[in-house]
């Protein structure tokens, strides 16, 4: 048998960093809204230290602990003694799955649904034959009914998508000019299957500032969810699928915060060898987000990039995911694209980058804390006065349109990448 | 003592959901800031109101349950650890700003309101709340008010009692009371107002508190100065304050904290720098403008090795955050930090820190000296290791030798981070024993069967 948390050991250091000066508090969204120690990071700390200690069983108290964490890391980046708690609750997920088991519905999507892409297809088909008889809200959104208040009664959830991306996208988009990179792109779930349209746009803008692109269908769901809420054994199975398909191209790009965060971690909790430390860290390198990579690794010519007319004299602002600002410190790259675009009008929100409350399956098991916390986003988006919030994560975006939806706010959300088109390349150069 | 009897009839007067006694909530609510102290509660409650207040407070004192109060616990001196176990009362959840009055300088705000977030609603109006401990993003201000908080500004704005104007809190034995008022002048009776703050949560629950405020101070000014030998470090402070000019806050730095800056931020301080002192001045414009002049003159005429100025906004943001990251460097250098709080008269300030330099460096331990310089406030911290029971003792010790040298110099024990279980042995070893007989007496009246916070400052904590 394994020894007992083993996967937490490994973050020991991390653990013991904490100093125990609360002041994890102020930035903790679900803190700000519980008040309660065990929320805290400080809490789960002393917690998961203790256990560490052996003075601390894996019981469902200490579950509950570990498992109302959003892994936003707002607290790490702010901790003064630098403690990544983030580290220490996710293994600490780990060892308890490994001792107790998954929740079950967790169980059978992360181990059964997950993995195997056209089960997962079929699935998702078979739901929007029955999301059919939701009530319909505005746009591509139906209400999740009374019946299903386990997933958040009232909620706005998105419709899955007439066709899957790998129905409309072709394997290989060729460049448009001369090719300066081979790039895998790197679709993840939500993109595939509900905004199916935002994954062709950037493959199209990709293409355009002359990339060879190729939607790799080997490719399945990054795993994310699935290790950060301690099953490393399933996503094991899903790393080693994805390295597989897409460690020989030049650059991974994806348009998902999460996806983006997702592959570049597989170092940190996944490699259980050596070699696949090495293996991993040489594929995290080359993941890159969406706007990164068109600023920092193409250093795109921006007066080639055309706002699309329908956005026209709009108003827009950016909301950070997390797994882009604090995860892939990723928060000027998209504010320049932003600002480049002419005919948009561009305005910070305050606390652009507070986390929206999503969090995964958080949204989910916790959906009512979840609710508040997106409600201070929607705060923020209506005061700044903006038409729409851009942001650059399918994960936020369900969440903003449920949250927006709810206060009947007449403001679009939207993935960076559906704004612009690319010009072709003037004739000077 | 069974305390599962009374979560029931806790849970009918704050809720179910504000009644916790699971393994593991009684566990986050067994320790403070500190890292010796921690004991765990036997329930763990959350009132929404003062009323509920009012009826925990006369079920404990009818079944003799020990309630300690807590608010963010970010205290450094195991003033909320409930060392006789009863009942942790957590005041987090009365956290409303009621209401912020512009023109009478003054706010109405329950006591779990934490202090960035009061800081924050009263920037909008341009006022502040001066006393500002370091803990602020976690601190509330029922916390700040029990614990009579200080923090760097107090050179010039002084500390809390001074901006608490009227209290609503409930006496150990049930009942509500209200103290002071809302004007600055109140000589109506016995100060009791000052009496419960700084009493740790001893006397009486504070609930809500009406605090006096400041015009925000329109300008600021930071300046750096860096000495190459530690005497005219003190010098430099005294002759600033000499001529007419009171910074809002002096802080000095030591050689091990410049050089932990520098290898944080890279910002290439000299690196045998014997110390560093940090000016802030605020005021209007034209003030800030002199002080600032009188702070740098009277640096270089001292001898500093270098003076930075930060002429703008962001610079000086730059450096005290380098100062906090200086700081926290401190507490993560060490498994065990004993971090002290003694205050010595500012003149002998120079030479207090070299006899703790002394005392250090002939137990072989490693130290570094913080603190406040314009008020002799400092934070001596002995780097050790509670695991490690010969180093331990010895730190322990050191810290005996350099409390009764700050006593020697004509010093107190603690400047701002109150007594609670931490300095208890030594306050009784450094105090007349009138004044701890007087202390009980008060506590008698207050407290008759002495279930609020028992165990703290004067009292023997094994009950």
């Amino acid at each position: 048998m394994a020894e007992r948390l083993e996967n937490t050991r490994k973050f020991q250091a991390d653990v013991e960093q904490c100093m125990k000066c609360g002041f994890c508090g102020y930035f903790c969204p679900i803190y700000r809204e519980e008040h309660e120690e065990k929320g805290l990071a400080r809490g789960k700390d002393q917690l998961i230290r203790s256990a560490l200690q052996g003075e601390q069983d894996l019981t469902k108290g200490f579950y509950e602990a570990i498992d109302n964490c959003l892994l936003c890391r707002t607290c790490v980046q702010y901790c003064p003694a630098k403690t990544r708690i983030d580290h220490a609750v996710t293994a600490a997920r780990a060892d308890y799955v490994a001792e107790k088991n998954l929740p079950p519905a967790k169980r059978i999507v992360f181990r059964y649904v997950l993995p195997h892409r056209r089960l997962f297809g079929l699935a998702l088909r078979l739901a929007s034959w029955f999301q059919g008889l939701l009530p319909r809200g505005q746009g591509r959104f139906r209400h999740l009914p009374q019946f299903l208040s386990a997933l958040g009664a009232g909620r706005a959830i998105p419709d899955i998508a007439p066709r899957f991306l790998r129905t409309i996208l072709p394997e290989r988009s060729p460049a448009a000019g001369a090719p300066k990179y081979r790039i895998g792109f790197f679709s993840g779930c939500a993109t595939e299957y509900v905004f199916p349209e935002i994954g062709e746009m950037i493959v199209d803008v990709l293409r355009n500032l002359d990339c060879e692109v190729v939607f790799d269908r080997r490719q399945g769901c990054c795993g994310a969810p699935v290790y950060l809420s301690g099953d490393f054994h399933t996503a094991r199975k899903m790393a080693a699928r994805n390295v597989e398909a897409f460690e020989d191209y030049d650059y991974v790009v994806t348009g998902c915060a999460t996806c983006g965060s997702g592959l570049s971690e597989y170092p940190t909790y996944l490699a259980d060898t050596p070699e696949k430390k090495e293996r991993f860290e040489r594929f995290a390198a080359k993941v890159k987000d969406f706007n990164k990579f068109v600023i920092d690794v193409l250093a795109a010519d921006l007066d080639r990039l055309t706002l699309k007319p329908r956005f026209h004299g709009k108003t827009v602002t950016w909301h950070d995911p997390c797994h882009l600002a604090r995860y892939q410190e990723v928060r000027t790259q998209p504010r320049k694209i932003l600002q480049a675009l002419e005919g948009l009008r561009f305005v910070e929100m305050s606390d652009a980058d507070r986390c929206c409350g999503l969090g995964g399956s958080f949204s989910i098991t916790h959906y009512d804390v979840s609710r508040k916390i997106a409600d201070h986003k929607s705060d923020a988006i209506a005061a700044c006065g903006a038409d729409a919030v851009v942001t650059a994560c399918p994960g936020c975006m369900i969440q903003l349109r449920d949250a927006l939806a709810r206060r009947n706010m007449d403001v679009e959300v939207l993935h960076i990448g559906e704004l612009f088109t690319v010009r072709p390349q003037s004739k000077q150069t | 003592m069974a305390y599962e009897q009374f979560a029931n009839r806790l849970a009918d007067i704050v809720g179910k959901a504000n009644v916790l006694a699971s393994e593991e909530d009684r566990k986050v609510y067994s320790y403070d800031g500190t890292s010796t102290w921690t004991h765990k509660p036997d329930l763990v409650v959350f009132p929404t109101e003062t009323e509920h207040v009012e009826a925990v407070l006369k079920l404990a004192n009818e079944n003799r349950i020990p309630v300690t109060p807590r608010g963010g616990g970010t205290n450094v001196s195991g003033g909320s650890v409930p060392i006789r176990g009863g009942i942790v009362l957590v005041m987090t959840k009365m956290n409303k700003i009621l209401s912020v009055d512009a023109a009478n300088l003054s706010a109405r705000v329950q006591a779990g309101v934490v202090l960035m977030d009061l800081q924050t609603a009263l920037a909008k109006e341009r006022l502040f709340f001066p006393p500002d401990p370091q803990s602020f993003l976690g601190a509330t201000l029922g916390g700040i008010i029990a614990e009579n908080a200080g923090g760097p500004v107090c050179l010039k704005y002084g500390v809390t009692k001074q901006y608490v104007l009227g209290l609503k809190a409930v006496l150990p034995t049930g009942r509500i009371v209200e103290f002071g008022g809302s004007t600055v002048k109140n000589v109506v009776g016995y100060d009791l107002v000052s009496l419960v703050t700084g009493s740790e949560g001893t006397l009486a629950v504070v609930t809500e508190a009406v605090l006096r405020l400041l015009p925000l101070p329109p300008a600021r000014k930071t300046i750096i100065a860096l000495f190459d030998d530690l005497p005219k470090s003190g010098e430099t402070v005294g002759k600033i304050l000499d001529a007419g000019t009171i910074p809002a806050k002096i802080e000095l730095l030591d050689n091990w904290v410049v050089r932990s800056i520098n290898r944080i931020t890279g910002m290439g301080l000299p690196e045998d720098a014997a110390a560093m002192l940090m000016f802030e001045c605020d005021g209007t414009e034209d003030v800030v403008e002199h002080d600032s002049r009188n702070v740098i003159r009277v640096c270089e005429e001292v001898g500093a090795t270098q003076v930075l100025v930060a002429d703008d906004p962001a610079k000086a943001q730059a450096y005290w955050k380098a100062r906090s990251a200086g700081f926290a460097a401190v507490f993560g250098a060490a498994p065990t930090v004993l971090a002290e709080d003694v205050t010595v008269p500012r003149t002998r300030m120079a030479e207090f820190i070299q006899r703790v330099t002394a005392i250090c460096k002939k137990a072989d331990l490693e130290v570094t000296v913080i603190g406040h310089a314009g008020d002799g406030n400092l934070h001596p911290s002995v780097m050790t290791d509670a695991k490690d029971p010969a180093h331990f003792q010895k730190a322990q010790r050191a810290v005996d030798e350099i409390i009764e040298a700050a006593v020697e110099f004509g010093g107190v024990l603690s400047g701002e981070h109150g007594i609670g279980l931490e300095k208890q042995k030594f306050m009784r070893r450094t105090q007349d024993p009138i004044f701890i007989d007087l202390m009980r007496n008060i506590k008698d009246i207050f407290d008759p069967n002495g279930i609020l916070n028992p165990g703290k400052i004067w009292e023997d904590r094994s009950g």
